[in-house]
C-alpha cells in the first residue's frame, strides 16, 4: 500500500515511537498518583516530553504544555475559555469542524474571514476588517483539505493590535511549520500527537498561555482536598489519567524530529508533492489545487479526477493501492471557501516517510482510473 | 537535616528538582507527608538543609516559588520555615 493519507493519521512512524510505547505500558504507571518508582519513571517521561514540545513550540514553560487526547478535545478547551454564547468570534475561511462546530454549539457570532485559496493577503485583509470588536479569533495554520500556509503572523499581529485573543489549530503544521507560540503571542494553539509530531493516535497537545477553564473535571494528584480543580497548569486542564504509553510514543515521534528537523520534512513533504503533481496528466482531466508559490503549501495535494465522484475515485484508488482522503475532510467551510462543496476533492498528503518512487506511482494510479 | 520544598503541581516540583540537580544539588521528588499538605495531595523537593539558600536562589530566579518551605528534623517532625 501507497500511504497517501498522513493529514488524517501519519500511519508510518519511527521504529522508536511504538517502541516507546511498548516500554511505557511495561514499566511505566501514573504520574502524579504514586511515589514510586514506575510513576516517577511515567512523571520523567510526561515532563521530558513536556520540555520537549516547549523547546520545539517556543513556550516559556514546560507547565504550558497540556496533554490532550486530541488537537479537537485541545480546540474544545480554548474555544469555551475565551468564548460564551453571541460572542463575536472571527475566523479564517478555512477552519475544520472541530473549529467551527464548538463554535456554533456555544451560540457564537461566527464571522466567517473568507478569502481566495492561496492568496495570503486577501486573508490578512478579511482578519483586519473583521476583527474590530471581536471576543476572539481562531486561525488555522495549515489547511487540512489544500494545504495552504495561512499568514498566521500577520494576522496574530492584527490580533494583538485589536487586543483579541487568538487561537491558532496547527494540527497541519505540527511538525513540518514552525510556530513560535511566545513570538506569535497567541492565547492558545492546538495540535494532535498522530500526525507530523508521529505520535500514536489519542494523543493531542494544547499550548496555553493561561490556565483556562477545564472541559473535564476530576483527579488530577494535586490538591485533591479542594472542590474545584487546581488553578495551576497542566493540572487545571489535565484531570483523569493520563495516556503515558501515547505521550512516551509521542516524546520518541518528538525527538526523531529533533534529529531530523522540520524544515527538512518540509522540504522533503514539498518535493513529493511536486513529483506526483508533474506526474499527473497535464491534459486538463485533473484539476490540482496547486499554490503558485510552493512556500504556501505544505506536503497536501487535493485534486478532482476527469467527471468521477471524488469518493469512487478514492475507492479506486484504494483497490490499486494507494490510501487517499476524498470528500469534505471534515471541513465543509474550506471547501465552501475555495468552491469545491459541490464535489469535494480528493487528497493526497504526504509524510516524511513516503518516497519518490511512490508519489510517481500514485501518479500512475491516478492515471490508470482516468482510462 | 532537610528541607522540603512543597509545590502545588508535580510539574512544578519535577521543575524545581531538575533546576537544583544541574546546579549541584541534590534534590529529591517525593510525595508530601499526609500531616503536612494542607490541600491534598501533593509533591515537594527535599533538599539537605546546607542548599536552603541556594536552592532558594536558583529557583527564584527560575519562578519557581514554593509554596510552603518545612524543616525536617532528624527525628522526622516537620517545622514550617521562615
Amino acid at each position: 500500500m501507497i500511504y497517501l493519507d498522513s493529514a488524517a493519521t501519519t500511519l508510518q512512524k519511527p521504529a522508536s515511537v511504538a517502541y516507546a510505547v511498548a516500554e511505557a505500558m511495561r514499566t511505566m504507571s501514573s504520574p502524579g498518583r504514586g511515589g514510586y518508582e514506575s510513576a516517577m519513571l511515567a512523571a520523567d517521561t510526561v515532563l521530558d516530553c513536556r520540555t520537549a514540545l516547549a523547546d520545539m513550540f517556543c513556550v516559556k514553560r514546560p507547565e504550558q504544555v497540556v496533554f490532550t487526547s486530541s488537537a479537537t478535545h485541545g480546540l474544545n478547551i480554548a474555544i469555551r475559555s475565551l468564548i460564551g454564547p453571541g460572542d463575536r468570534v472571527v475566523i479564517s475561511g478555512y477552519e475544520h469542524n472541530a473549529v467551527w462546530r464548538p463554535l456554533w454549539g456555544l451560540g457564537a457570532d461566527i464571522r466567517v474571514a473568507a478569502s481566495p485559496l492561496f492568496r495570503p493577503e486577501e486573508a490578512i485583509r478579511a482578519f483586519r476588517e473583521r476583527l474590530p470588536g471581536a471576543k476572539a479569533a481562531v486561525c488555522t495554520q495549515v489547511s487540512n483539505v489544500f494545504g495552504y500556509i495561512l499568514p498566521v503572523e500577520e494576522i496574530a499581529a492584527l490580533c494583538r493590535r485589536e487586543g483579541v485573543p487568538l487561537i491558532v489549530d496547527a494540527s497541519q503544521g505540527a511538525g513540518a511549520v514552525g510556530l513560535d507560540f511566545d513570538g506569535l503571542g497567541c492565547a492558545w494553539a492546538a495540535m494532535p500527537g498522530h500526525k507530523g509530531l508521529l505520535g500514536p493516535q489519542g494523543t493531542g497537545v494544547l499550548l496555553c498561555r493561561e490556565p483556562g477553564e477545564p472541559l473535564l473535571r476530576g483527579g488530577t494528584g494535586s490538591m485533591s482536598a479542594e472542590p474545584d480543580m487546581p488553578d495551576v497548569l497542566p493540572d487545571r486542564l489535565e484531570a483523569g489519567t493520563h495516556n503515558v504509553p501515547g505521550i512516551a510514543g509521542l516524546l520518541a515521534g518528538v525527538r526523531w524530529l529533533e534529529r531530523e528537523t522540520c524544515p527538512a520534512v518540509l522540504a522533503h513533504e514539498r518535493e513529493l508533492l511536486e513529483a506526483f503533481s508533474n506526474a499527473l496528466p497535464r491534459d486538463g482531466r485533473v484539476r490540482q489545487f496547486r499554490a503558485p508559490d510552493k512556500d504556501i503549501q505544505t506536503g497536501v495535494l487535493s485534486v478532482q479526477i476527469g467527471d468521477m465522484d471524488c469518493e469512487e475515485a478514492a475507492a479506486r484508488l484504494g483497490e490499486k493501492g494507494v490510501a487517499v482522503r476524498a470528500g469534505l475532510h471534515c471541513a465543509p467551510l474550506a471547501h465552501k471557501t475555495a468552491g469545491t462543496l459541490e464535489r469535494g476533492t480528493v487528497r493526497f498528503s504526504f509524510s516524511p516517510f513516503n518516497t519518490y518512487r511512490e508519489a510517481v506511482a500514485a501518479a500512475e494510479a491516478v492515471k490508470d482510473i482516468l482510462g | 537535616m532537610h528541607y522540603l520544598l512543597t509545590f502545588r503541581s508535580l510539574t512544578y516540583a519535577q521543575r524545581a528538582a531538575r533546576i537544583l540537580e544541574r546546579a549541584g544539588v541534590t534534590a529529591a521528588v517525593s510525595r508530601v507527608p499526609k500531616a503536612a499538605s494542607t490541600r491534598g495531595c501533593a509533591y515537594c523537593v527535599t533538599v539537605p538543609a546546607r542548599y536552603r539558600e541556594k536552592a532558594m536562589a536558583l529557583l527564584a530566579g527560575a519562578d519557581l516559588k514554593p509554596e510552603r518551605v518545612l524543616l525536617r528534623h532528624p527525628d522526622g517532625t516537620l517545622e514550617a520555615a521562615v
